[in-house]
């Protein structure tokens, strides 16, 4: 055994089984490198607390990060992405499994809490006083990581025709977004990290601010369990992961002496606690998301979606009735390859068209929950579907995007659903309005998830209160998106980092 | 593999306007993906493959698997099997087209075609200090 660790700066990658065993001990240790976890991390090393990241992906810089969808789904997802939910309908959660987590491969979408939220959390958890304060660590966070709207270079067709067809519509709150991304180049390659360094994912500054704080960073580092004493967390152990065979390493223990924070993402944060012996009535329990689809629209002229920000294009104008937001999201050929219905030569000469398609999509503020449980082999199954209601809001954005695709100028929409025709024309577009209600005839993804260790002041209904604390125990905090007991409406890492920004502040006292 | 790389090509079929799956070393690539996926993706590939082969009786009424179809009705098979109505047959293929997808769309040839620069190969690195 090795008893290493509580010097300065620290990154203890992959060690296989013949190492000795890795032991450190630290004030603070956090699992999870994403927006939640980075976040409470650099907040606890900003004020002096040494702090051990325990991430279990790799730490990718952007010169390792991937080219292509496949390497994206070996290096950066989370279960090659294939995790889904059981359900009628098999929908794909979106997750990634590297440092910086979901940051490294998403759009990097910076939206504020919404007002609402706040109010919703007040008057139906019992949770007062986030507002002032999440706000306040969203300015930080904003100045920290250089939000920026997307640049007029940068901005690209796709996106360029979404806000035309927006105008045209006279939809409000419509605009170009505001990202955690510092002078977009337009690569077009958000989904598999973005090599530019323009997007700033945790992975590029807190988890190596943290590090330069001082902190233990641990990659390839899955924790299998957290440590308790009694009703106290007093740290985590597992067994590190080789990043590309996945054999097992040698064993990790770090000790916590003040906290625990957990940070493991909306489906492996319940799972861990389960594992680890946490028993609270709730947990597992209130799983949201924003399930989505996208409609793609045909153009004469070429629309080069891949050339351009990935997503450069929302419009919130839905949010409050149907319950919808609509954005543009680029995807490469080897996505669409495979998205696109069909097979043969009809399937080729539907590809030949890729360079006149737009895919916008839509994100459903789904009410239907569902839940997080662990199989037996002790990994998350999600356990979700769609009532009826949301599914008719999921087809309300389909027939919002087909319409703002026609006054965009596209000449036919291609909605991707299963049963109708694989093209409608402009005038074809109102059978949208009757197209079935049955999840399974679409091609959908999970792409924002909330809950399973919601927030609120009643154990019985909760599992962690307002200052993330999991109730009945000592030193154990969750600080990512599973405390979140609302749908958002919104792109979620903003109000994952504000969250974890105040919990982490609160246990500083 | 093999059935897998049979269904592949049916798929994906070279067109004048566009390289098919046969042009993109498929037998590495498929060689690969087999090694570097968990065994729980390579079994839902291989599943979606025998879905394939063996539901040609449902869509073109021929009592023969896909590879033994004449040319023509391989290209309706492969086409009406992807549209099916039977929701989990309809997955099955759809997984059997995402790794497929991923040959054909980093082919250097196919996104030639659709004005994309090459890739280059992933580095499959990471931070080891």
């Amino acid at each position: 055994m090795e008893d290493l660790m509580t010097g300065a700066g620290t990154h203890v990658p992959f060690r296989s089984r013949e190492e000795a065993e890795f032991i450190g001990e630290v004030d603070f240790v956090v699992v999870g490198s994403g927006a939640g976890g980075a976040t409470a991390a650099v907040t606890l090393a900003r004020a002096g607390a040494q702090v051990a990241i325990v991430e279990a992906g790799a730490w990718r810089d952007p010169e390792d990060y991937p080219w292509s969808a496949y390497g994206g789904m070996r290096d950066l997802m989370d279960d090659w992405g294939a995790r889904v939910t059981l359900g009628r309908a098999l929908w794909p959660i979106v997750q990634a499994r590297t440092m910086g987590g979901t940051t490294v491969v998403n759009s990097a979408i910076c939206v504020r809490t919404p007002d609402d939220i706040f109010d919703q959390w007040e008057s139906s958890h019992g949770l007062p006083g986030l507002r002032r304060r999440v706000l306040a660590a969203q300015d930080r966070i904003e100045k920290d990581l250089s939000v920026e709207e997307v640049p007029i270079p940068a901005r690209g067709r796709s996106n360029l025709l979404a806000q035309k067809g927006s105008l045209a519509l006279g939809w409000s709150d419509s605009h170009y977004l505001r990202r955690y991304v510092k002078g977009c180049e337009g690569h077009g390659q958000c989904l598999q990290g973005c090599r530019s360094r323009r997007k700033q994912s945790t992975n590029l500054n807190y988890v190596p601010e943290t590090r330069e704080r001082g902190g233990l960073i641990l990659s390839s580092a899955p924790v299998d369990r957290i440590l308790t004493e009694g009703t106290r967390a007093v740290g985590v152990t597992g067994r590190f992961e080789h990043p590309r065979t996945h054999a097992e390493g040698t064993r990790f223990w770090v000790r916590a002496r003040k906290a625990v924070i957990v940070a493991a993402s909306v489906t492996h944060s319940p799972v861990l606690l389960m594992r680890s012996g946490i028993r609270v009535p709730a947990l597992g329990k209130y799983f949201r998301a924003h399930p989505g689809t996208g409609v793609f629209g045909c153009y004469d002229d070429p629309v080069d979606m891949n050339v351009g920000a990935t997503q450069g294009w929302a419009s919130t104008a839905f949010r409050e009735s149907p319950g919808l937001k609509l954005e543009t999201l680029s995807i490469p050929p080897e996505l669409v390859a495979s998205r696109f219905a069909g097979g043969g030569t009809e399937l080729m000469k539907r590809l030949a068209s890729y360079r006149h398609v737009a895919m916008w999509c839509h994100a459903v503020r789904a009410e239907s929950t569902g839940t997080v449980s662990k199989s037996l082999f002790g990994g998350p199954i999600v356990r979700y579907e769609l009532d009826r209601q949301d599914m008719v809001r999921f087809r309300q954005g389909m027939v919002l995007l087909a319409k703002q695709h026609v006054a965009a100028g596209a000449r036919a929409v291609l909605p991707g659903i299963a049963g109708m025709p694989f093209e409608l024309g402009k005038d074809e577009i109102g059978l949208l309005e009757e197209a079935p209600l049955d999840p399974r005839r679409y091609v959908a993804i999970l792409s924002h998830l909330f809950g399973g260790c919601v927030m609120g002041s009643d154990p019985r209904t909760s599992v962690v209160d307002v200052h993330g604390r999991v109730h009945g125990f000592e030193g154990l905090v969750v600080a990512d998106a599973s405390v979140i007991p609302t749908n958002l409406g919104v792109n979620p890492q903003h109000t994952i980092m504000g969250l974890a920004a105040v919990f982490a502040e609160d246990l500083l006292g | 593999m093999w059935l897998v790389r049979e269904a592949i090509l049916l798929l994906y079929p070279r067109t004048g306007d566009l390289p098919g799956a046969i042009d993109c070393d498929i037998d590495a690539f498929l060689e690969r993906f087999r090694r570097e996926t968990p065994w729980r993706v390579w079994l839902g590939v291989v599943l979606g493959a025998i879905v394939f082969h063996v539901s040609p009786i449902f869509t073109v009424h021929v009592p023969l698997p896909a590879f033994l179809l004449p040319a023509g009705l391989a290209d309706r098979h492969a086409h009406r099997i992807s549209n099916t109505n039977v929701y989990l047959a309809r997955q099955a293929i759809f997984v059997l087209k995402l790794p497929a997808g991923m040959l054909w769309g980093t082919n250097a040839a196919v996104r030639a075609r659709l004005a994309l620069p090459p890739l280059d190969e992933d580095p499959g690195t990471w931070k080891t200090s």
